[in-house]
C-alpha cells in the first residue's frame, strides 16, 4: 500500500507541473525545457517557510508558487520583450533553470538558514499524503480549466496560434505571455513544493533537464491545447516506468520511440485540441437553441 | 498644416526603406470620418506596406501617421488596434485551430473585460460578460452570413467564407477605421457581388470608414463610385481620382499595362 501511495503522490505531483507547462507550452505556444527550475524555487522556498519560520504549509505552498511565478520574469521579461520564441525561448528557459539549479548546488547557506548545498536540504516537515496531493491536483485542473477557458486563456490560445495577428486584433503580447509564464511557474513550484513536503529532503539534483524535459514530454504527448491529455500522460509516465522496472534500461529508448512515432503519427499529440469541456456538446446545445429560438437572454 | 475636425486619419509624407529599396515614397493621404476609399496599384507598389505602417507591423523612416489629429506612430499594434484601427490580412490570418465564431469572439476580448481573479472563479459578472460577448460574435457571424459556419474549424472553411469571417473578426475589436487588404482576392463573380453588398452594408449600416485595397477593378469602382481612389506604383502617389478620372488616366493605365502591346485590358479582371 505505501508503495502505490508513493507512487500516486509523484503522478500527482508530476500532473500539477505539467497542467503547468501545458498552460505555458500546450496554450501559449512557449516552449519551456526549464520548469525544474521553477519547481527547485518553489520547493526550497516553500521548505524553507514551513521549516524555519513555522508557516501552515498550505500557505507556504502558495508562497513557494509566487514566488517561482515572480522569478518566471526575470526571465519571461527580457526573453518576450525581445521576442525570444520557439527554441530561442526554450533554450533561455534551460539556462534560466540550470543556472538556478547551479546556484542551489553551491549555496551552503542562505544567513543562518543551512540549505545544505549539493547534500540537499533535510529534515523538512513531512505535509503531503494522498489525500493532499488529490486535493492539490484537482484544485489544480479545476483552475487551470477555468483559466484556459476564459477570455485571459483563449488570448493565450490566439498568440500560440498565430502571434501577429493576435497582436493586431488588439492582443497585448507581453502581457498575455507574462501572465502564461507566471501561472505555469506557480504551478512548477506548488509542484516543487509537495515534493518537498513528501520526501522531506529536497536536493538540486532533483531538478535537472530530466525533469524538465518529462514535464515537457508530458505535454506534447498528451496533446497540445488540452489539459486531459497532458494529465493522463504525466500520470502514465510516471507509473508505468514504476511498473515495468526490469526495463529501466529500456526506458530512455522507448520514450525516443514513442516521440518519434507520435511526432510523425500525431503531430499536435494524443489529445490535441481534446477540450475536456465537451465542446462539442455545447457546440450542440447551440445548434438546438438556435433552432428552437431563443430561450433565454 | 491644417487638420479638420472630422479628419479620421491622416498620413504625411510617409516613407520607408527596406535596405536599399523604397517601398513607400513621400505618401500623403487622409480620410473624413465615414468615407469609404480605395488604394490600387500594380504589384509591388507599396499598398500592403501602407496598411503594415498604419498598425505598425513596419515602422517608417520618415513621416507622419495622425488618427484623430493624435500621431500613433511608435504604438504597438495591439495599441493602435485598441485606439480603433483593424484589418484584415492578404494572405489571410485567421487562428487556424479556434472555430469562426472563437475567431470573431476574440477580437471582442482580446483585452479582457474582467479581472483574472474573476477567470479564476468565474463570478456571475465574468459569466454575464461572457455571455455578452458571445452574443455580439454571433451577431457579427450573422452579419457576415457565417452563422451557419461558427462552430466550423477557421481553417476548414472554404476560401471566400475566411476571408468574410477575417472581416467580422476585424469588426469584432469595434474599430473606426477599417483597413481590408484584398478582401477579394481569388473570388468568381458571384462571391464579388456579394462582397460588395457586405461592404456596402458595413459602411453604411455600421459608419466604419474603410480603406480598400484590391486589385478586382470592378469591385474598386463599384465600391468607391462616389468616392475616391488612389493610386500607388512603385512606393509613389500617382493620382487620386474618382473611378471615371482614375480609367481615363494615361499614367494609371501606363503603370498597370505597361507599354507593351499584348497586356490585358484594365477593366478586364
Amino acid at each position: 500500500m505505501g508503495y502505490i501511495n508513493a507512487i500516486l503522490i509523484l503522478c500527482g505531483i508530476n500532473i500539477i507541473a505539467a497542467l503547468g507547462v501545458s498552460i505555458l507550452t500546450g496554450y501559449t505556444g512557449l516552449f519551456s525545457i526549464g520548469h525544474a527550475g521553477f519547481m527547485a524555487l518553489g520547493g526550497y522556498v516553500s521548505a524553507i517557510l514551513v521549516k524555519e519560520f513555522g508557516v501552515h504549509f498550505v500557505i507556504a505552498l502558495l508562497a513557494g508558487g509566487a514566488f517561482a511565478g515572480i522569478c518566471s520574469f526575470i526571465i519571461g521579461y527580457p526573453a518576450f520583450r525581445s521576442r525570444l520564441r520557439g527554441d530561442y525561448f526554450a533554450i533561455a528557459t534551460l539556462g534560466f533553470s540550470e543556472a538556478i539549479r547551479l546556484i542551489l548546488n553551491n549555496t551552503r547557506e542562505i544567513g543562518p538558514i543551512k540549505t545544505g548545498a549539493a547534500f540537499g536540504y533535510m529534515n523538512i516537515p513531512s505535509h503531503t499524503t494522498v489525500l493532499v496531493v488529490v486535493v492539490a491536483v484537482l484544485l489544480a485542473l479545476y483552475f487551470a480549466h477555468m483559466f484556459v477557458t476564459s477570455q485571459y486563456g483563449k488570448n493565450c490560445i490566439a498568440v500560440g496560434q498565430d502571434e501577429v495577428a493576435a497582436q493586431m486584433m488588439g492582443v497585448d503580447l507581453l502581457k498575455t505571455k507574462l501572465m502564461a509564464l507566471f501561472i505555469s511557474a506557480f504551478y512548477a513550484g506548488v509542484a516543487g513544493g509537495l515534493l518537498g513536503f513528501y520526501f522531506a529532503y529536497l536536493s538540486p539534483s532533483f531538478f535537472t533537464i530530466t525533469k524538465s524535459s518529462d514535464l515537457l514530454a508530458a505535454v506534447v504527448f498528451g496533446g497540445i491545447q488540452s489539459l486531459i491529455g497532458p494529465f493522463i500522460t504525466a500520470f502514465v509516465l510516471i507509473a508505468v516506468p514504476e511498473f515495468l522496472r526490469a526495463l529501466a534500461e529500456w526506458r530512455l529508448i522507448i520514450y525516443g520511440f514513442l516521440f518519434v512515432v507520435v511526432m510523425i503519427y500525431r503531430p499536435q499529440g494524443l489529445l490535441g485540441y481534446v477540450e475536456m469541456n465537451l465542446n462539442f456538446v455545447r457546440a450542440g446545445w447551440d445548434k438546438l437553441r438556435r433552432k428552437t429560438g431563443p430561450a433565454e437572454g | 498644416m491644417t487638420t479638420h475636425a472630422d479628419e479620421i486619419l491622416s498620413i504625411r509624407n510617409l516613407t520607408v526603406d527596406f535596405g536599399g529599396v523604397r517601398a513607400v515614397n513621400n505618401v500623403s493621404l487622409s480620410l473624413k470620418k465615414g468615407e469609404m476609399v480605395a488604394l490600387i496599384g500594380p504589384n509591388g507598389a507599396g499598398k500592403t506596406t501602407i496598411f503594415n505602417l498604419i498598425t505598425n507591423a513596419v515602422r517608417p523612416t520618415t513621416g507622419q501617421i495622425l488618427l484623430n489629429g493624435k500621431n500613433i506612430l511608435g504604438k504597438s499594434p495591439d495599441q493602435i488596434c485598441r485606439l480603433g484601427i483593424s484589418r484584415t490580412f492578404q494572405n489571410i490570418r485567421l487562428f487556424p485551430q479556434m472555430t469562426a465564431y472563437e475567431n470573431v469572439e476574440l477580437g471582442l476580448h482580446s483585452t479582457p473585460r474582467y479581472s483574472l481573479a474573476e477567470a479564476f472563479f468565474r463570478t456571475p459578472r465574468a459569466r454575464r460578460i461572457e455571455s455578452d460577448t458571445r452574443k455580439k460574435a454571433l451577431e457579427l457571424l450573422e452579419m457576415v452570413n457565417l452563422q451557419e459556419h461558427a462552430h466550423a474549424r477557421a481553417s476548414s472553411l472554404p476560401y471566400g467564407l475566411q476571408r468574410r469571417l477575417e472581416i467580422a473578426r476585424a469588426m469584432a475589436t469595434s474599430p473606426q477605421l477599417l483597413l481590408l487588404d484584398e478582401p477579394a482576392a481569388g473570388m468568381n463573380e458571384d462571391e464579388c457581388n456579394e462582397l460588395i453588398e457586405l461592404v456596402r452594408k458595413i459602411h453604411t449600416s455600421m459608419q466604419y470608414t474603410i480603406i480598400i485595397i484590391e486589385h478586382h477593378m470592378a469591385v474598386v469602382m463599384e465600391l468607391c463610385r462616389d468616392s475616391r481612389i488612389y493610386v500607388l506604383n512603385l512606393g509613389s502617389l500617382l493620382t487620386v481620382g474618382t473611378p471615371q478620372e482614375i480609367q481615363n488616366n494615361p499614367d494609371v493605365i501606363k503603370a498597370y499595362l505597361g507599354e507593351r502591346k499584348n497586356a490585358r485590358d484594365l477593366s478586364a479582371s
